[in-house]
Order: structure tokens, then C-alpha cells, then sequence
């Protein structure tokens, strides 16, 4: 399939089959980075020095995700549904002037939850 | 007949294509497999001097007037048993501009020789009989050095490669008006294939479906030759990944050969270096490199761009 740096995934970036361990993982890893250093002759005649660092913090970004077991599996769920995946910058977000907890329970679920404990035939 | 067509090329001159061409075909005939090396560096031949045979007639130039009927005829034997050799021409100012219709006819003779194993050793450089030759057979092999300049024009001789297969689809589809839209985009930037083949898919997608496969076809390995530590295996890895990446090509990169002076003494005492040395690590790497050539299913199945040259 025809596709630009920016959107291969991290498997593909890395050269890792999705499978791929968490030594093969850190392995590639090494590789990518020799392949994409400042100054790599690998590199010479072909890719610019822009192209080099946006491809470099791909890589970062790349293992970031995939050495962390939890982030990995969100990222194969995101793949395999084929939607766009944005690493979580924080785990709070701001919202209408105060921090809210994203992984708080709905209300909606709480209140049915009270319900069910107190109500004997709802 | 099984025949299995070797190429073996490159950008930059003194990579050590001739010594991997004339190593290969020493091993291949060891095992009892006929192989038959053709000097197709037209330029500057020189592959009998690596087998440490002198020049003498009949040679590639000798089928290409005519005065040996074909090409087996000028594949003359070598010392090695079931090595055989077409010695490149000492005419080389008429053989380095040979005419369109006389490379057809050693392509098409190339085709029909009575050899499982047919090995090219091709000259530097991007001119289109090179990479004709190159594109024409499977598998293709790609050597190199660790030094830039030897990187910078690998890069430019897979480009030169590339051009020439699309150019070849266009011509075969008469879609030439694209060829200069690739040309001026192809000068832009490294990723300037990528964008090539995205604004033709939005224009004309069946015609960027034809072309994008008729890329993916092209499948060259890589050999770095002359690798002195590890740096230098991780360097052909990484030029490979490179070329995946940017130039859209699927390359394999098949590993190193160490680097060894007693490659430069084997020269000088005008010996095959083969022979003399199969226990170095030099010769245990080109055995490897044979094996996996030869064998892999994964090679086997590979076919190269059905290039058609036209007739004009």
C-alpha cells in the first residue's frame, strides 16, 4: 500500500513484525536510531536534515508507545479498527475551568448503580 | 530448463562487483552447478584477469558483430570445471556504445544459454544498457561500500532503476506525457516518488495502480562489500530500510563481505581468490549469500518487472 512517512505505523517504521518481542522491539529500536543519527551516512543523498528529525521523533514516539504493554495493546485496538491513534499527553484533562479525571465513572451508570442497590424491583 | 539469470551491479566503480560476480560462479561450479559469468561491464572489462585468464577470442564483441553465431559459442571454458566464461571485448570504444538492436539480441541469447546459472557482471554507472541487463534478471544484486560517495550513488543508481522500469510501463502503455511530470518531481525531494504516485492516483488511478505495481516488482538485494566491524553490517541494514522507506522499492539486504587483504594479493598474483581461500570469513559470507540465492524459496518465487524493450 502506497503511504508517506507520517503514516506508517509504529510496526512499520521500526521494520517489527506486530508480533515482535520486547527485546526485538528494543533492538529495532537501536537500529532505527543509528539509521536515522545526526550525520548518518545511511541517510546521504536521499534525506534531508528536516526529514531526518521528524522521522527521528516518529521513532521516539514509535517505542515510546510500543515498550510501554498497556499503550501497546491500546495502539493494536486502534490498528486493527483502522482509527488514527493519538498518544494521551496527560492522563487529566482541563475542562471548563477545573480538572476533571477522565476515567471517573459516567453518572448515569452511578445513579442506576444506587438504583439497583436500593430498589427492589426497579 | 530451470535457469536462474544473476546480476550483479552497482553505482560506483571498485565496489567489487567483478569479485563478487567471479566468486559467486567459482562456488556455484564447485557444487557441480553449470554456471556461465558474462562480462557485460562494457565499459572497462575485466572479469577473466579475477579468474586469472588471459584475454584471447572468442569474447562478448566477437557475438556482437556476428563473427560467432551466437552466444554459446562465445562462452568459452575456464581451468574450473563446469565454470564457463564470455570474456568481455578489448574493442571497448564499439562494445560501450553497443546499438539498441544488438543488446536485444544478447538479451534474448542471454535468455537461452544451456546454463542453470547465469551470472552478469555489470559495469558502473546508470546508462541504459547497465540497467537493462540489471532489470532483466533475478536476482539482482546491489553492492556497495561503507564510504558515501559509494552510498550517494547506489541511491542514484536504484533511482536510475526505477525510472527506468516506470519508463518502460509508460512507454508500453503510451503514457509518456507522465514521464517528464516523474522527472521534474523526482528532483524535488527524497519523497518525491511517494508524491508522484499520490497526485497520479488522484488523476488516473488504474494508470497509478499499473505503474505503483510495476515498482513493487522491482526487488534488488543489497551486499556491502568491504565491511570492516559492525557499524558497517548495521549501515547495509540501514541502507536497505532507507530505500524501502523513501524509495518505495521491497530491497533485501543480504549482508556483508569483511573486508580482506588477501583479496588485493589474490589480484596481484593474478588468482581467483575463491579457491585459495574458502575457510576466510570473505568466502564463508559469499557462500551464505549463494545459499540464499540459490535455494530460498522466497527468491524462487520472486519474478522481476516484465520489462518489454521496444523494437525502435
Amino acid at each position: 500500500m502506497l503511504k508517506r512517512i507520517e503514516d506508517w505505523n509504529y510496526y512499520e517504521l521500526l521494520s517489527v513484525e506486530r508480533t515482535a518481542s520486547q527485546d526485538e522491539i528494543w533492538e529495532a529500536y537501536q537500529a532505527a536510531l543509528s539509521t536515522y543519527q545526526n550525520g548518518s551516512p545511511a541517510l546521504y543523498g536521499l534525506v534531508s536534515e528536516d526529514e531526518r528529525g521528524l522521522v527521528l521523533e516518529r521513532i521516539q514516539e514509535a517505542f515510546q508507545t510500543l515498550r510501554d504493554p498497556d499503550k501497546r495493546k491500546e495502539y493494536d485496538l486502534a490498528l486493527l479498527r483502522h482509527a488514527p491513534y493519538v498518544p494521551p499527553k496527560a492522563p487529566f484533562r482541563r475542562s471548563a475551568g477545573k480538572l476533571m479525571i477522565e476515567e471517573a465513572p459516567p453518572r448515569k451508570g452511578l445513579w442506576a448503580r444506587l438504583k439497583r442497590l436500593f430498589v427492589k424491583n426497579p | 530448463m530451470d535457469r536462474r539469470i544473476w546480476a550483479i551491479g552497482g553505482g560506483k566503480g571498485g565496489t567489487g562487483k567483478s569479485f563478487v560476480a567471479a566468486n559467486l560462479g567459482l562456488h556455484l561450479a564447485s557444487l557441480d552447478r553449470e554456471v556461465v559469468l558474462i562480462d557485460a561491464d562494457l565499459g572497462a572489462p575485466n572479469l577473466h584477469t579475477l579468474l586469472g585468464i588471459k584475454p584471447s577470442h572468442p569474447d562478448l564483441g566477437d557475438f556482437l558483430t556476428g563473427a560467432v553465431p551466437s552466444l554459446e559459442g562465445a562462452a568459452v571454458e575456464t581451468p574450473y570445471r563446469k565454470l564457463r566464461l564470455v570474456k568481455g571485448s578489448e574493442n571497448i570504444l564499439f562494445i560501450a556504445n553497443v546499438a539498441h538492436y544488438r543488446k536485444l539480441r544478447l538479451l534474448r541469447q542471454i535468455r537461452q544459454l544451456q546454463a542453470p546459472n547465469v551470472i552478469l557482471d555489470l559495469g558502473t554507472g546508470s546508462s541504459f544498457n547497465t540497467l537493462d541487463f540489471f532489470l532483466s534478471a533475478n536476482p539482482g544484486v546491489v553492492v556497495t561500500t561503507p564510504e558515501p560517495t559509494s552510498i550517494e550513488n547506489t541511491y542514484l543508481f536504484l533511482k536510475s532503476c526505477i525510472m527506468r522500469v516506470l519508463k518502460l510501463y509508460m512507454d508500453h502503455y503510451k503514457i509518456r506525457d507522465l514521464h517528464q511530470k516523474m522527472l521534474d518531481q523526482i528532483e524535488k525531494n527524497s519523497q518525491s516518488l511517494y508524491g508522484f504516485f499520490r497526485s497520479l492516483m488522484e488523476s488516473d488511478r488504474s494508470y497509478g495502480t499499473i505503474l505503483y505495481r510495476a515498482l513493487r516488482t522491482f526487488r534488488p538485494c543489497l551486499v556491502m562489500n568491504k565491511a570492516r566491524g559492525p557499524e558497517d553490517v548495521q549501515l547495509g541494514r540501514s541502507v536497505a530500510d532507507v530505500a524501502r522507506k523513501y524509495l518505495l522499492i521491497d530491497m533485501k539486504y543480504l549482508g556483508v563481505i569483511p573486508f580482506d587483504p588477501d583479496i588485493a594479493d589474490s589480484l596481484r598474483a593474478l588468482r581467483p581468490y575463491y579457491p585459495d581461500h574458502r575457510n576466510s570469513a570473505a568466502a564463508k559470507a559469499l557462500r551464505q549469500m549463494a545459499e540464499e540465492l540459490a535455494y530460498s524459496i522466497e527468491f524462487t518465487l520472486r519474478t522481476p518487472p516484465e520489462i518489454r524493450l521496444p523494437d525502435a
